[in-house]
């Protein structure tokens, strides 16, 4: 259930997605959800970190993995199968953060995840502790933005991006 | 319609007007740490409200008492179901409220923010 609610939000604005929405997409009663979440938000903040973990930390542990971990990570992005897996963290960063502490907090932790999958150390392998100490905004923030821009060209009705070849072991 | 404000520890709902004698409840005090969150939920009024144990039903017009279904105790009183607000309550009487509010998003608002813990 919170991985269908991750993706009926990485689709729409927070405000977008109603509670009908929710019943009907998630297949659950509406009183079961408030007693299981508490509330829309609950559930969002739900399906953010489920997200956030199950989602998005494999694809960035592959990302630093490989022998150019800015190129993969921009693979990623443009990736019109695994692109989609950023969407939820970009609406995040526009319309949660800024209001809700919490989401503000797992957002936080993300970008730091991100910057720290393309900047490690020299000769760092997967897992090279104190990563985050050289942080890379400028890789991580090019690919959120990047992704923005391929998300907003879709809607145009534009003719879909050119598929990337598979990203690298 | 209910009138919703926090205090430090206590979320107060406030029953106005005639809807007190429907609901015969004109005030409601619920400790913040017993508030799980807030929804505005316009599609709410629709579910099935369950039997209801005192107060007033009449489909359409007023939805408003303590109501049980599945075990749960609700309280409601909603006029205009496109501003009601879902209070989800633990260790309560109630199992939630759902009440009419004059502006949902900022009630929401104002629960969320005397719930969450502020950034830091």
């Amino acid at each position: 259930m919170v991985e269908a609610a991750a993706d009926l939000f990485a689709r729409r604005a927070y405000d977008g997605v109603s509670v009908d929405d929710l019943v009907a997409h998630l297949g659950v009663h509406r009183n079961s959800l408030y007693k299981v979440f508490g509330s829309k938000r609950g559930l969002y903040l739900a399906a953010l970190r489920w997200h956030l973990e199950h989602r998005l930390r494999p694809l960035l542990a592959r990302v630093r993995a490989a022998p150019d971990p800015a190129g993969a990570l921009r693979d990623l992005a443009t990736s019109p199968d695994r692109g989609a897996d950023l969407d939820l963290l970009l609406l995040a960063m526009a319309e949660r953060a800024p209001v809700d502490p919490e989401a503000a907090h797992e957002v936080a932790g993300a970008l730091r995840d991100l910057d720290a999958a393309v900047a490690p150390g020299p000769h760092a392998t997967a897992g090279a502790g104190g990563a985050a100490r050289d942080p890379a905004y400028a890789p991580t923030a090019t690919v959120l933005g990047l992704r923005l821009c391929l998300r907003a060209a879709a809607g145009s009705g534009g003719a879909p991006f050119d598929p990337l070849p598979p990203t690298r072991d | 319609m209910a009138r919703i404000r926090t205090t430090d520890d206590t979320l107060v709902v406030e029953i106005e007007g005639l809807d007190k004698l429907w609901a015969l409840k004109s005030r409601l005090e619920i400790p913040l740490e017993n508030v799980r969150g807030a929804t505005a939920d316009p599609g709410a009024v629709r579910e099935p409200k369950g039997f209801r144990a005192p107060g007033a039903h009449l489909p359409g017009v007023i939805t408003a008492g303590t109501f049980h279904l599945d075990g749960e105790r609700v309280f409601w009183d909603v006029h205009d179901g496109s501003r009601a607000v879902v209070i989800e309550l633990r260790d309560e009487r109630y199992a939630r409220l759902v009440v009419e509010v004059e502006d949902p998003r900022a009630t929401v608002a104002l629960i969320e923010n005397a719930l969450t813990p502020s950034a830091g």
